[in-house]
């Protein structure tokens, strides 16, 4: 795989060569060319421009799943025998693991709960996986489960800044942010970091937030609907009228670039013009499912005209792969009428439902189209669900940040392989924990990038996703 | 500094005695994994002969590491850590990466609680944070015994030998646990840790640790100001001023010339954006160009000064360092509607000149400050909304108020001193001197000091505002609103016995009847009430802070508020002098903190303050790290003329439009942006590329504000009468929760510092501008440049509405299509248009009504006035 490969899309390639024409023709201009080598070089004017990874990728390319209130591990990954055997069975809970409940709801007397899907054993490699996700399950011999997964805060505001930042407080760049800095993009026709939400998740924009890194890393959050990037609709009548507006803006701007000797930030801004006139045929080709088979949507489960549901978003990350967008997140709800099922477990089934057969289509694209060995998968939530309560048959779940499960596949991670390991019914991590920073080293790393290399200075320190600790899990490399 | 020793430093960023490290929410300071310093290890091991032969492995391995400097930096740093590596025999760096993965973390989690620094809660006197402290041992002898697990007491203890104390003494290590110990004693117990200090937070390994107390005090920006003599120079026609001199004193030094004089027209342009955030009005623009004086320039920088938009320009470059939201912050980000009354005093005490050391004085202690009249009460009520701000965190109203107050120091720190003193929250700072009893002594003063409650979801109500009326005037308000309650209940009261009265009726029809009768009655009333009750006055009240319980409080060890340590007195940083609270002291301590950072003797307020306002006037400050003027920060460019500008700035009374002055009548101010293709100019690009000398004015974009309030402004749509209040919801109506947080923009023809800026969600246009972070104090704006701000001038509304206002004003303008083509270059450039220009506007608009399909002529000017907005001569100033 080359790492450019947006130069074979159609409609793009005129976008270079203008960026070349626009380039050369202000070397040609320029009154010192030694000087512009220099200060061409330094990248000051494109911050996304690819970079080379400090050591050879795994994968390319991010998708992001991120299930938005928090998914039980134990109805789904990780699955916990005892758990069905001790059903109401009383547990005393060590008090660390009480602050996810209100503070009138602190008995340590809890009451296992048994899981409300069955699991079975699936594919060559066994894995166990239940009834909630039928048709991913039908992929377990691509996943890398992760059942040992811990992060710092049971609160969904703060957990959700963890999955994605790696701070439970402070507002930091997200990772997709991060390895937009620290990898550029591919395609400049699109954004490095595209967000597809339905809704708005918690800690709001904080979630694709570049914060300190330089605000072209943020992430672009795209609501389906008419117009997925704002400004990205051309207002003019005719194409035609606004290339000749372009035409007279470019041409004015050029000149006072060549009264002014050289200078890298209106050059970038020249360039910018011309991107962003690439941007608006270039996006809304991406958007435009159209061209899509019948197949295709009934392998997704999308009915055509629909931009609803996982779906949808999907089959979009699936466009936006090939068209060389680095990181995708899709978030598959909001703040609201999400995983969080304190009042009934069984508000799992139709959020699950909302997210299988979607998910295991893309899995399956991406093989068939090729793009499988570079991108990789990720699958997570901001923490799991206590495997007891405060009640005995209580049908809902509390919040557990202890221990929760997630999965990896695709570029450089192995199939049909579980890693790390949960006490007897999930309450625990007791071996090989994966905190939320190393979950972010192993991904960086697969990646290219060396976490505690992947630096930013600001305020006076450099700062890293994985703060002062992670460790890539070695083993779940391929 | 050299240039070693500062790399050493960032490499080991972020790591200390006990490998512990700072993790934001402290209570999960449970585990580690590679630190930087293993890893390092590691690295200097892969590369053993390049760094010897300084050949090509190097080489690659460095290419990511972006400047030179680093990079000679990072070789010296394999030689230095290879030499140390080398020179204690039974170490490698495969050994410290296993004690490093597996041993230190394993320590930290179950030893060094009663066997680390903290001297207070060790046991049998035995520590094992440094492989001195373990090969002592403790009261029974040697702990460890390298290569020999089986003599090693400690591994009698984890595996609950008879023969030794069962460690640790809340339960076993697993079996792996111990495994792993024995693998590392049995492989010579590498330990890379050196003694750390005695001290609470645990010292530094580092060679080159924390500055001392008396190392920071002779620290530049720690060191008391002078009042350096200007410099001679050669040429002596140039310089106009002291600034000047000082900078051609460099210049001259480095072989650079200036550049030329800028001409007027771009002078006033420029003075106009640096000022006002706006362009020059014509009139003023007219004027200035008509007047030959000297003088002329001083005279129009008086006009921009007084302007009320100077204040609306310049209080938002504070808003931006005291990081300003309308919202709270927290996890449903409650909005703050009375935000805004401190957002206007900036503007106001800018526009007035407040002398900056009263302007911060009342920001910290305004309640505390003695009041003319009750209007200046109120003003100085107001002022403290600056620690109000501090951003909220969680759900509930007390869960996490410790990060409010690190918040509040945080910003603080930056902004009045350039420090970082927040990073002692969990630990000694790692480089400059600011030990974690700084931190906490400054923290028991804000702890003492109670803060509004914004509403949360737990609890949705506001609380603790501070009400800006007197009590009479509230009585007066209040007064009718209880009376009409009371009216309201007590008619319910006789509804409800009108009921009861029907219910006792024999039963019948007619007691049907007076029932239904009598409940609908009592129902209206009832309703009437909660309508009424929702009515209720808004009593004027401010987001403001006032005293709380005066108490010093405890260190917070590791940064965790449930472990406790010694007891910090308030006071001030001891580095600036660590003055104390007098002995009858009752209050907060507030009012002394306020005067201690004040004080003439603290050289940081005004170094801190006159770099920014350089900043903004330059695009790059004196110090490029405006608030960092520690040991990791920038050191200054001119750090006479800092402290020139400082002592000015005093001797001028704080007063900062002073300091505009002073400033812009340099001829350094006064430089043009592009030069010449002289030898003489393009010898000082490659002497000097980055303009660091100052040898020519940089130029830059304008800022988000600037763009959007000119956009408004060449419309004649910009709203300049005075700012309400943002139209948030009424307050009964609040209910938001993590799951539905407060979420708006409002749209406004205002200046955009009015725009509503909310902390969870960033305001979407000043996101896509770099607009200032509203969650942590900016320094210093990094405009980016993207093909999404390029859509932004290609299709949004905004753009193409001004657009069409420019195009209505320049068809106003005349028949003559030159004239009209002037008068839009007016508009956007404050400039007429070339010949040339004239020339291709013609062409392009005959070009154009040939595309168009329909006969209206004023699409055609629209689609100029567009391209005259994208161009870069609209959004960037010479």
């Amino acid at each position: 795989m080359t790492t450019n490969r947006c130069g074979n899309q159609g409609g793009m390639a005129d976008g270079f060569t203008r960026r070349a024409a626009i380039r050369s023709l202000a070397a040609g201009s320029l009154l010192f060319p030694g000087m512009l080598a220099r200060l061409l070089a330094n990248d000051s004017g494109d911050p996304l421009a690819p970079k080379a990874p400090h050591h050879r990728p795994r994968a390319t390319r991010v998708v992001f799943m991120n299930m938005s209130g928090g998914v039980s591990h134990v109805d789904s990954f990780d699955y916990k025998p005892r758990l069905f055997a001790d059903h109401n069975k009383s547990y005393q809970v060590p008090a660390r693991m009480l602050e996810a409940f209100a503070l009138n709801n602190r008995s340590t007397e809890k009451f296992f709960k048994r899981p409300q899907w069955d699991f079975k054993q699936r594919g060559q490699s066994g894995l166990w996986i239940s009834e909630l996700f039928p048709r991913i399950a039908e992929h377990a011999d691509e996943l890398c489960v992760l059942n040992s997964l811990r992060n710092d805060h049971a609160d969904h505001f703060q957990a959700t800044l963890g999955i994605h930042t790696g701070s439970v407080t402070f507002a930091r760049p997200s990772i997709g942010s991060w390895i937009s800095y620290g990898l550029g993009t591919e395609n400049r026709n699109l954004p490095s970091f595209m967000v597809l939400a339905p809704a708005t998740p918690y800690a709001g924009g904080q979630v694709w937030a570049a914060d300190f890194l330089p605000g072209c890393h943020q992430g672009t959050a795209v609501a389906p609907g008419a117009e997925p990037i704002a400004n990205i609709r051309r207002r003019q009548p005719a194409a035609r009228l606004q290339e000749l507006e372009l035409g007279l803006a470019q041409s004015l701007n050029r000149r006072h670039l060549s009264q002014r000797g050289p200078d890298p930030q209106l050059a970038a801004r020249i360039q910018s013009l011309e991107t962003a006139f690439g941007m608006q045929m270039a996006a809304p080709e991406a958007f435009d499912l159209t061209q899509e088979t019948a197949a295709t949507y009934r392998q997704y489960g999308l009915q055509p005209g629909s931009a609803k549901g996982f779906a949808w978003q999907c089959l979009m990350a699936r466009r936006l792969l090939e068209r060389g967008v680095r990181f995708i997140e899709l978030i598959d709800t909001g703040a609201s009428n999400n995983w969080d099922a304190h009042g009934d477990m069984a508000t799992h089934g139709p959020l699950a439902r909302n997210v299988d057969q979607p998910v295991a289509a893309l899995l399956d694209d991406l093989k068939a189209r090729g793009l499988w060995d570079d991108t990789l998968v990720v699958w997570t939530t901001e923490f799991g669900r206590t495997p007891f309560n405060t009640a005995k048959d209580a049908r809902g779940r509390e919040h557990h940040a202890e221990a929760f499960s997630s999965w990896l596949a695709g570029g450089g991670v192995k199939g049909g392989f579980r890693y790390g390991e949960t006490d007897e019914y999930g309450c625990a991590v007791v071996d090989n924990e994966v905190h939320v920073h190393d979950f972010h080293a192993t991904i960086l790393h697969l990646m290219g990038l060396d976490h505690e290399r992947l630096t930013y200075r600001h305020a006076g320190r450099d700062f890293r996703l994985t703060d002062v600790a992670g460790r890539v899990i070695e083993e779940v490399l391929a | 500094m050299t240039i070693r020793d500062r790399t050493a430093g960032e490499a080991l960023d972020a790591f200390d005695a006990e490998g512990t490290y700072a993790n934001s929410r402290a209570s999960s300071g449970r585990r580690n994994a590679s630190f930087p310093r293993a890893a390092l290890a590691a690295r200097v091991a892969k590369f053993p002969t390049s760094v010897v032969d300084g050949g090509a492995g190097v080489a690659s391995w460095t290419r990511a590491i972006p400047s030179s400097r680093a990079r000679i930096a990072l070789v010296f740093l394999c030689v230095v850590v290879a030499g140390r590596l080398a020179s204690q025999p039974g170490r490698s760096a495969a050994s410290d990466e296993f004690f490093e993965q597996k041993i230190r973390p394993l320590l930290v989690t179950h030893c060094l609680e009663c066997h680390g620094s903290n001297a207070a809660k060790r046991q049998a006197n035995l520590r094992l944070d440094s492989r001195a402290g373990w090969s002592r041992g403790g009261d029974s002898g040697p702990a460890i015994v390298p290569g020999e697990p089986q003599r090693s007491l400690l591994i009698a203890a984890v595996r609950h030998a008879d023969s030794a104390p069962r460690m640790p003494p809340t339960g076993k290590l697993t079996a792996a646990q111990i495994a792993d110990l024995e693998t590392w004693i049995q492989g010579g117990a590498s330990d890379p840790r050196s003694t750390p200090a005695e001290d609470s937070g645990g010292g530094s390994p580092m060679a080159r640790g924390p500055l001392t107390i008396a190392e920071g005090r002779a620290f530049w920006s720690f060191r008391p100001l002078a009042d350096p003599p200007v410099p001679p120079v050669k040429n002596g026609q140039w310089p106009r001023g002291a600034i000047d001199r000082f900078l051609l004193a460099r210049m001259e030094a480095a072989g650079v010339a200036p550049a030329p004089d800028a001409d007027p027209r771009t002078l006033l342009r420029r003075a106009a954006f640096d000022l006002t955030g706006l362009p020059p009005e014509p009139a003023l623009l007219e004027q200035f160009l008509a007047d030959p004086s000297p003088t002329a320039l001083a005279a129009a920088i008086d006009r921009l000064l007084e302007s009320p938009r100077y204040g609306e320009r310049w209080g938002r470059h504070w808003l931006d360092v005291a990081r300003y939201a309308d919202t709270s912050g927290n996890a449903s980000d409650y909005p703050v509607p009375q935000a805004r009354r401190y957002r206007d005093w900036v503007i106001r005490a800018v526009q007035n000149d407040v002398p900056y050391d009263e302007f911060l004085r009342r920001q910290i202690a305004g309640d505390l400050l003695p009041a003319a009249s009750p209007e200046e009460r109120q003003e100085n009520l107001i002022a403290t909304g600056y620690l109000a701000i501090a951003k909220r965190f969680g759900g509930s109203r007390d869960g996490e108020h410790h990060l409010t107050i690190e918040d509040a120091i945080d910003n603080l720190g930056k902004a009045v001193l350039g420090a970082t003193v927040s990073c002692a929250r969990c630990h000694d700072h790692k480089f400059d001197p600011f030990t974690m009893r700084d931190y906490y002594a400054w923290y028991g003063i804000f702890a003492s000091t109670r803060f509004p409650f914004p509403g949360a979801e737990a609890d949705k109500k506001q609380a603790d505002f501070i009400p800006l009326l007197s009590a009479e005037q509230i009585e007066r308000l209040m007064g009718p609103h209880r009376a009409r309650l009371a009216t309201l209940d007590s008619e319910i009261k006789q509804r409800e016995a009108a009921e009861a009265e029907a219910k006792k009726l024999p039963d019948g029809p007619d007691k049907n009847t007076a029932i239904a009768a009598a409940t609908a009655a009592l129902a209206d009333a009832r309703k009437r009430r909660s309508a009424a009750a929702n009515e209720a006055p808004v009593i004027d009240d401010a987001y403001a802070v006032a005293e709380g319980k005066p108490a010093n409080t405890r260190l917070h060890l590791r940064g965790d508020p449930k472990r406790l340590g010694d007891e910090v007195p308030r006071r001030f940083l001891e580095v600036l002098g660590g003055q104390t609270l007098p002995p009858d002291s009752a209050g907060s301590g507030r009012r002394e903190l306020a005067q201690w950072l004040v004080d003439p003797a603290n050289p940081l307020p005004a170094r801190v303050f006159v770099n920014r306002v350089w900043q903004h006037h330059f695009g790059r400050g004196i110090v490029a790290t405006p608030n960092d003027f520690g040991v990791r920060g920038q050191p200054p460019t001119h750090p006479e003329l800092l402290d020139h500008l400082a002592t000015a700035f005093i001797r001028d009374g704080w007063s900062l439009k002073a300091l505009h002055r002073r400033i812009l009548l340099s001829r350094a101010w006064q430089l043009a942006s592009q030069f010449a293709p002289s030898a003489e100019m393009q010898a000082n690009a490659v002497k000097d590329p980055n303009n660091t000398l100052g040898w020519r004015f940089e130029r830059r974009r304008l800022d988000a504000e600037s763009i959007r309030d000119t956009l408004l402004w060449v419309a004649g749509d910009l709203d300049e009468s005075p700012p309400g209040d943002h139209p948030f919801p009424p307050r009964h109506t609040w209910g938001w929760t993590q799951h539905n947080p407060f979420v708006a923009a409002y749209e406004t023809n205002r200046r955009s510092v009015y725009l509503m800026q909310s902390r969870l969600k960033r305001h979407p246009y000043l996101a896509l501008f770099d607009g200032p972070d509203p969650s942590s104090s900016t320094g210093a704006r990094a405009p980016s440049t993207t093909p999404l701000q390029a859509l932004f001038a290609l299709n949004d509304p905004l753009a193409h509405q001004s657009a069409g206002k420019v195009a209505a004003r320049a068809i106003a303008a005349g028949e003559d299509e030159a004239a009209r083509i002037d008068a839009a270059c007016r508009s956007v450039w404050s400039r007429p248009a070339t010949l040339e220009e004239r020339a291709e506007c013609a062409a392009f608009l005959a070009a154009y009504r040939q595309q168009l399909s329909s006969a209206d002529d004023r699409q055609a000017w629209s689609a100029l006035a567009r391209a005259l907005l994208a161009s870069n001569e609209f959004i960037y100033v010479d």
